[in-house]
Order: structure tokens, then sequence, then C-alpha cells
């Protein structure tokens, strides 16, 4: 019973309002650029949209062209189950860790990858490489913070870290976690392929990493390759708000009531979560490709330093 | 009384400021320099007579003992003949238009900040301000280096207050674990004074303490001119204008070791013997030694070459410090005295060699005993000083040294101190003994003394260091003795 | 009042390889600001606790004092001598800043053995305090020997001052009060003299690159 609610609530909270992100980051966008933008349910207006019209294929294609957006879709929704939205809610026995999900993410990335230089473009060659450059930046990163998360809640399951961050308390105000956040954020940013990373906005060949992989795609495929993109980035968020601000001290009611506070402050850290993602996107600008290993090389640093800070404490 | 020697310096501040003729700027400096070197013995007289110096003012700051008063003495008496030279070398330097008169006021006010900062540094019991006055001797120095505005000067003030500063900033983490030390054991009131630590020094936390004598061995070194911290000294020492020179090598080198062998004091007698402190001492020594008897060997430079062999001396006190028997310590408060006399003559006779001929190169320099003879005479015998050759008073203090190493059962590192002491004496005969003879090219430089007082300083200075060899007197031995026996733990 | 601490110096250290990472002389000014106001909080922090526990005032003292010398004076003193030199847009160190940043990282890790050596260093939270600070100190310093200009050697002398005042502050709760003005002393008048040496560094050698300082060798 309770493992039909919680992936029924996964599939609502997660996979149905993942698309409202974009939509509220590009209102945020147009409201510091003095105008009004697209409305925050824009992007489900473009999902209808492209899933009436036909996909075109190329000829020279393989299958690996037509079952990547379906892959890319699973993985990122086997993933979405995977994370929690609440503590309160879960199925009887979730299988997988935090390793098995970064590496479903993986083999979603090596799809599209491997896509994108199946039609013989030149622009999905160069998103190919360019991508492969950075996921493999970033995940040292990945493994310190997934292994210092470990370290401190004596397991890798996502629910347990979670949980236990939940008991910390204030957690989010100490020296260890607040690296932990930061490198996060970093992972984030180059997980979702955002400013300052790359820019999900531009169709220019100087500046396209992920638009340049799913260039090729038109129709129900490129609605999938999309759809698969903001849920991904909506179980990161999930992963990082409630392992890192957990705030369930303030649901002090059990039952009914207590999960609804919980899921509504969820939606709050979400909301915070999004609008710091946003204001990131407004203030910088995206780095020159060959800058990008510094931002990698500091985001390991910060989960390094997490650990080792976590190290010098003894353990507390 | 003894507090005018804090504020004679800062008055010829203020009155430098007001002074109008270089004259009343020149006497200025004699008049103050008297006034240290009188108020220098009323403080020695009292130090002989009880033990030590100190006022209740400002929480007991002011403390001078006997390990302190020598180093003051040495101080006042240097810088007393350093000024009686700098009125002639100055003058000189105004004449050929090098330096204007507003330059010659700078110089003034900055030689008597410096001065200040050092007597501070020699006469307080608080080691937190020992550090500051020593920083406060780079600051003061820096300017004084760069004097001369020209390329090399410049770049040598650089290196010289890049590298000290960052010395000094860590000798200050040293202080600061020191000050941990002993948080437990002493007052606030009277934390990082070195007569409590002294006092108190077995029951001073050791792994701590010992850390911090790392840091500030490595720190004071620089300052001290102990390898490999030493890379500013050549170019400070060489660039400096003459007296600041000698002031730089006699004084502030035995300032800065004097703050070494105060934290040596404290840490032997917390860990009882010198196994820890000492050893690191003797590596810097010899690493310096060492370092000196490369360089002297290919020098063409010759303010350089008496810069690097500061840097030999400095390695042989150190060493001798570190052996910590009581001969080796006598031997090494002995051989800081002697060598500031010798390197000041040297330095000052020096100067008067780069004013007449207007070359740093030795190459460029010959028929010296001709051209300049008083200088000439005083430059010769005072390289076979520095070298350590008899009747000449370093030849004395290096004698005891290696006696006390081999007293010591240190053959091994006796011999090789001997053989580096060789190589420097050939390296130094052989760059430099040409620059004596040869004819001077008429036309090029005139013959004859251009700096009269500063060949009188010069010579006074090189009359001291031959009594020295010969005789010590009685007052003065009975001082050096009890140094050291407030070095070896009191 | 510890796990406040504990963050303060975290996110100093942070700035500390923030610093390394940055590449231009405005940056490298306001990221010493951004420092300087941390350390403002964490003696503000000390400050007002030895005010409840001791009823001194000495820290807080020079809480204020931090905060009119480093947050104010001296970045203004440093952009105002920065504006009058050249600045070419050239390469500022030699090796890139992924190396930079993980030899800052080999730094904290090197600082956290020395000091978990030494028992005399409680365990725990000063433990993390001193190692924190002692990395920003050897930071400074590996930032000084890492680039090319002279701007350079300036801000990674402030930092190594930083790291030591914060040092002294976590373990010892403070230099005697004298010591302490007297450090801020000579550290300003450091920091103008060698602004001033700088501007003439600049008319002499028409550039603030240390390499071309080198006729002096041997």
């Amino acid at each position: 019973m309770s493992t039909i609610t919680y992936l029924l609530l996964q599939i609502v909270m997660i996979i149905l309002l993942a698309p409202l992100v974009n939509g509220v980051i590009g209102k945020i966008k147009a409201l510091t650029q003095k105008r009004t933008g697209a409305p925050v349910l824009q992007m489900y207006f473009d999902l209808h949209k492209l899933m009436q019209k036909s996909a075109v294929v190329s000829d020279v294609s393989s299958w690996i062209f037509r079952v990547t957006p379906y892959i890319v879709f699973g993985t990122a929704v086997v993933a979405a189950m995977l994370v929690p939205v609440s503590v309160r809610i879960l199925p009887d026995s979730i299988p997988g860790d935090m390793i098995m999900l970064f590496y479903i993410l993986a083999l979603g990335r090596f799809f599209i990858c491997l896509a994108a230089l199946d039609t013989g473009s030149a622009f999905g060659g160069m998103g190919s490489s360019r991508e492969v450059m950075i996921s493999s930046l970033i995940e040292p990163s990945v493994i310190v913070v997934i292994f210092t998360l470990g370290l401190i809640s004596k397991s890798t399951s996502v629910f347990i870290i979670m949980e236990t961050m939940a008991q910390r308390g204030s957690s989010f105000i100490g020296p260890v976690t607040i690296l932990l956040f930061l490198a996060m954020l970093m992972i984030l940013i180059a997980e979702t392929s955002r400013i300052p990373i790359d820019d999900p906005a531009t169709h220019l060949e100087l500046t396209m990493v992920h638009e340049a992989m799913i260039l090729e795609y038109s129709g129900r495929h490129l609605a999938l390759m999309e759809f698969g993109a903001v849920i991904k980035q909506m179980m990161l968020m999930t992963l990082m708000v409630n392992i890192f601000l957990p705030l369930e001290s303030f649901v002090t009611v059990a039952g009914f009531p207590g999960v609804a506070l919980s899921l509504l402050i969820y939606l709050g850290k979400m909301l915070v979560l999004t609008v710091i993602i946003a204001l990131i996107e407004v203030n910088t600008v995206k780095v020159r490709f060959f800058s990008i290993p510094n931002l990698a090389a500091l985001s390991f640093i910060l989960a390094f330093l997490g650990f080792m800070q976590y190290f010098v404490l003894g353990r507390s | 009384m003894g507090l005018v020697l804090w504020i004679a310096p800062l008055i010829a501040v203020a009155l430098s400021q007001f002074a109008k003729k270089a004259r009343t700027l020149h006497a200025i400096s004699i008049g103050v320099s008297l006034v240290m070197l009188v108020l220098a013995g009323y403080c020695t007289h009292a130090v002989m007579v009880a033990g030590e110096l100190t006022y209740t003012i400002f929480n007991g700051l002011f403390l001078i003992d006997s390990l302190s008063i020598i180093i003051l003495d040495i101080v006042t008496v240097i810088y007393f003949l350093t000024s009686i030279y700098a009125i002639g070398y100055l003058q000189e330097e105004v004449r050929h238009g090098k330096i204007s008169s507003e330059k010659l006021r700078l110089y003034y006010m900055l030689m008597y900040v410096f001065l200040f900062a050092m007597v501070v540094a020699l006469t307080v019991s608080n080691i937190g301000i020992i550090w500051v006055a020593i920083e406060a001797t780079t600051l003061a120095s820096a300017f004084l280096v760069g004097f001369q505005n020209d390329h090399n000067s410049l770049e040598a003030a650089w290196k010289y207050i890049i590298i000290c500063s960052v010395g000094i900033a860590i000798t200050l983490v040293g202080i600061i674990f020191l000050h941990l030390s002993s948080v437990d054991v002493i007052q606030s009131g009277d934390a990082l004074k070195w007569n409590v630590l002294l006092s108190e020094a077995k029951h001073l936390d050791e792994p701590v303490l010992r850390f911090a004598f790392i840091f500030i061995l490595i720190g004071f070194g620089t300052k001290a001119g102990l390898a490999p911290m030493h890379t500013w000294l050549p170019d400070a020492h060489s660039q400096a204008p003459s007296p600041i020179s000698a002031l730089l090598s006699g004084v502030l080198l035995n300032s800065a070791m004097y703050a070494i062998i105060r934290c040596l004091t404290i840490v032997n007698k917390n860990s009882g013997d010198s196994q820890f402190a000492g050893r690191l001492m003797i590596g810097f020594g010899l690493l310096s030694v060492l370092t000196a008897a490369i360089f002297i060997l290919s020098q063409k430079d010759y303010k350089r070459l008496l810069a690097y062999s500061s840097i030999e001396h400095m390695g042989i006190i150190a060493l001798a410090m570190g052996l910590f028997t009581p001969l080796s310590i006598f031997a090494g408060l002995l051989h800081m005295m002697n060598h500031s006399l010798t390197k000041s003559m040297l330095f000052l006779a020096s100067g008067n060699i780069l004013q007449k001929y207007n070359a740093r190169e030795i190459s460029k320099i010959q028929g010296l005993l001709k051209t300049l003879p008083i200088t000439g005479t005083v430059f010769l015998l005072g390289l076979l000083a520095i070298s350590g050759t008899p009747p000449f008073s370093i030849f004395g203090s290096e004698v005891n040294v290696f006696i006390s190493v081999f007293n010591a059962d240190q053959a091994g590192l006796g011999i090789v101190l001997i053989l580096l002491l060789a190589i420097i004496f050939a390296g130094i005969a052989a760059t430099l003994f040409r620059v004596f003879f040869g004819s001077a090219d008429a036309g090029q430089v005139q013959p004859g003394e251009t700096n009269l007082p500063g060949a009188l300083a010069i010579c006074v200075l090189l009359i001291a260091i031959v009594v020295t060899g010969l005789y010590l007197p009685d007052g003065l031995k009975d001082l050096f003795i009890a140094a050291r026996q407030i070095v070896l733990g009191g | 009042m510890e796990h406040y601490l504990d963050l303060l110096s975290v996110l100093m250290l942070l700035s500390a390889i923030m610093l390394v990472s940055h590449k231009r002389i405005r940056s490298y000014i306001r990221t010493f600001r951004l420092q300087a106001i941390l350390i403002a909080v964490i003696a503000g922090f000390m400050g007002f606790e030895s005010l409840m526990t001791e009823g001194s005032i000495d820290i807080l003292v020079i809480c204020v004092i931090i905060i009119a010398l480093k947050v104010v004076i001296i970045p203004m003193l440093l952009h105002k001598t920065f504006a009058n030199v050249e600045d070419v847009v050239e390469k500022d160190f030699y090796l890139n800043i992924p190396i930079l940043i993980l030899m800052s990282c080999v730094l904290v890790v090197f600082s956290y053995f020395t000091l978990s050596g030494i028992s005399g260093l409680a365990s725990g939270h000063v433990n993390l305090q001193v190692v924190n600070a002692f990395s920003v100190i050897l930071i400074g310093f590996f930032f000084m020997i890492s680039r090319k200009k002279a701007i350079g050697q300036i801000i990674g002398y402030l930092v190594m001052e930083n790291g030591i005042f914060v040092t002294a502050i976590f373990s010892t709760h403070g230099m005697p009060f004298i010591v302490d003005i007297g450090i801020f002393i000579d550290m300003i008048t450091a920091v103008l003299i060698m602004g001033v040496m700088v501007v003439q560094i600049n008319e002499k050698f028409d550039s603030i690159n240390i390499n071309n300082l080198r006729n002096l060798r041997g």
C-alpha cells in the first residue's frame, strides 16, 4: 500500500512538477531583465506541442538514435523514483543507493552522447566530446560528496542519508555540510547544463553543449529528451534540498497533517533552490570552455575539504 | 634614566624635521649618538652592579640583563662611529650631487626610527614587542636600502622587504605557539615575558614549544641571515649606502640573533638538554657557512662579498650557540661583538672605496694602497681579520669555537668547519687582494682620503679589534660570563 | 557558538582558496576584503564572548580596528596604488588554476597532519579551527610564490597576516593587547611601504612583473 502511495507521490511531485522549475527560472530571468517573459507553465505547452508533431529521423542514423529518447526518459524516471520527496512516505523497500542513482544518470548520458554522434552532424560530435569532458571532470567531486555523506550516515542509501541529516538538526549551518552543499551546487549546475557551465537557451556553436546533442531531435523524441532533462534536474534538486536543508524539526504533528506539512515545506525548499539557481544564472556568465576545469577543481576541493573537515572534527 | 634610551631617538626625529641646514642635521646626529653612548654606559654600569636593570613602568616592560646590555653596547658604539663616518660620507655624496638636502633629512629621520626600533627590541621583556620592534627595523630600513633609487637598489629593497616581512610573519606564528605553550602556566599579565618564561620553562608544554621554536628559528633566522633564508642579504647589504650597510650587518643581524638566543634558552631549559634546538641551530649554522663558502668563490662585487662573509659569521655564531657548552656560548657571544666591529669597519672602508672609484666591481679597483692610504690599509687588515687571522679578535673567538666543537666530541663537524673557513679565506684572498696593488691610473682617480671623519672612525675600529684580540678587559669578561650564565638557564 | 566559529573558519579557508583561483588584480583585492570581513566577524564573536565571560573589551577593540584597517583602508590603498600601475592582461602564474587549487588542498592536508601531531592542541573543535587558520597562512604563502606580479606578493603577505591573526585568536584567544596593536601598526606600515615601492618599480621597470627584477644574482 505504502509503495503505491510512494510511487504516486513521486510521480506527482517530481515528474509532473518538473517543467515548472524551468518556468519559474525563466520568469525570474525575465523579471530581472524588466520584461514580462513567458508564462510559468510555458514548458507544459511546449511539451504538448512537441508531442503533436511528427518526429523526423535521419536515414543515416542507426537504432541508437531512435532508442535514446526512451532510454533517457526512462532513466530519468527511474532515478526520480529513487529519491524520496519526504522521509515520511517511503515504500517497503527502496532498491539501490546514491551510487546507483548517479550511474543510472550516467547510462542516460552515455546514450545521449552516442546518439549525438549517430547522425554524423558536426554539432553532435562537438556536443558529445564537450559533454563527456565536463562529466568526467565533475565526477571526482560527485564521488567524494557521496562518500562523505555515506561516512556521515554510515550507509549510501538515499533514504538513510536523508534521515540521518534530518536527525542532525540545524545541519545546514555547519562546516562540513556547507562545503558539501556548495560542492553539490556546482555538481547540480554541471549535470543540468546551466550557466555558468553551459547555456540552456543558446544555439550558438561556440556555446552549446547539451543543446548540441539534442539538436537533431524533433517531435515526440525531442519532447521525451527535454522532459527527461527537467526530470533529472528536479530529481537532483530534490536530493539537494532534502539532504542539506531537511527542516524536519518544523513538522511536529504526525499522521496525515504531518505529511501534508512536510510536502509543503518541500515545495517551499524547492522554490528557494530554484530562486538560487535563477539568481546564479542571472548574475554570472557562461565561462570559457577551458575555464570549466577551474570550476570542477573548485568543486572537488570543496567536497574534499568537506570530507577532511568531517575527518578532523573526529567524526562528530 | 634608562628610559631616555627610548626617548632620545624620537626627540632626534622631531628635531630633524625642523632643522634647516645640513650642518644642523649632522650635529643632531652626533649629539644623539653621543647621548645614546653615554646612556648605554650608564646602563652597563647599572647591570654590572645589580645584574639587571628594570623599571616598573608599563608593567615591567623595560628590562635589561647582561645579555642584552652586551648587544646594546655594541649597537651604540657602532652607531656612534657610523654617525661620525656618515658626516663625511654624506657631505661627499651631496657634493657630487647624488643626494639632495631633502633626502638627507629623510636619511637621518629613517635612521633615528631604525635606531629606536632596534633599541626597543633590545630593552623590552615582552617577546611580542621584540617582534614588533624587529619588524619595525625592517620597515624603517627598507627605504634606506633603496636610497640610491636606481634599478638595482630598488630590486634589493623590494626583495629585502618582502623576504624579511614573510620571515617575520613566520616568526609571529612561532610566537603564537610559544604563547599557547605558556597559557596554562603564566597569567595573562605576564604573558610572553622572557624572564617569566625562563623561570617557568620546565612547566611549559613541550611539543608546542618545540613547534614554536622551529618557526621562531626560521623566522628570526631570515632576519639574521642564516641560510637558506639569506637570499635578501647580499642584495640589501651591497646596494644600501655604506653607513647603512655597516649598521645592517654589524648591528641588525646581532639583534635578530639575540632574539633567537632568548628563545633557545627557554627551549633548552624546558627540555633539559640541547638535543632538539641545538641540532637545528648547528644545521642552519653549517649550511650558512657552506653557502657563504660557495658563493664567495665567485664574487665580482666587493660589498656583496662582505655580505656573504656576514652570512658566514652568523652561521658560526648559530653553530656555537647550538653547541650549547659553556665555552661555545662564551665564544659565540664574543664572536658577535668581534664580528660587528670588524664587519662595520670593513663596510665603512668599502664606502670610501665606492665613493672614490665610483665602481662596485672588484675588477675596476686597483692600486688601492696608493689612492686611499688609510682606507686601503684598514681594508687590507680588515680582510685579514674577517678571515680569522691573528692578532685580530675574530681569530680568538673562532679558535674558541673550534676548541669547544672538538671538546664536545664533534670532530667531524670541526673538520668540516675548518675546511670551509679555509676555503673562505682562500676565496677572499684570491678575489680581493689584487685591488690593493697595481698602479692607479692617473687622471681617473685622484689619490687622497676624501672622508676624514670616516677615516678616523675606521681607525678607531681597527684599534678596537686589535686590542680585544689581544686582551679582554676584566669588566667586559665578567659581563660575558654573566651573559653566558643567563643563556645556560640562569 | 563553537558551531558558528567552525563555520566561519571554514568560510575563511574557502575565501583563501577562492583567492588562489582568481586571475585579476581587482578580484584579488575584493576577495581579500571578503576575507577581512570574515575575520572581523570572528573577532567580533570572540570579543562578545570575552566581554560576557571576563568583561574585557580588548578583542572588541581589535575587531573595530580590523574593520577600519583591513576592510576599508587597505583595499582602498591597494586600489589606488594599482590604478596608477600598468594593467597588462597577461597570465599571472606559471601553473594553471586547477593545479594551484589542488596544491592549496595539499597544503590543508599537510597542515592537518602537522598540527595533529602536536598533543598540546585540544582535539575536536579547536583543532579544526586552528587547522583551518594555519592552512590559510600556508595558502597565503603559496599565493605569494605563485604569482608573477608584485600585487600577488603584497596580497599574499596580507593573507598570511590574516591567517596568523585568526590562528592567534582561535588557539589562545588573542595575543596581549599591546602586541596586537603593534602588529597592526607594522602591517599597515608594511603595506604603505610596499605600495610606494610598487609605484617606484613601475616607474623604473615599466611593469610590475617581478621577473624583471633579476639583475642581482649570485
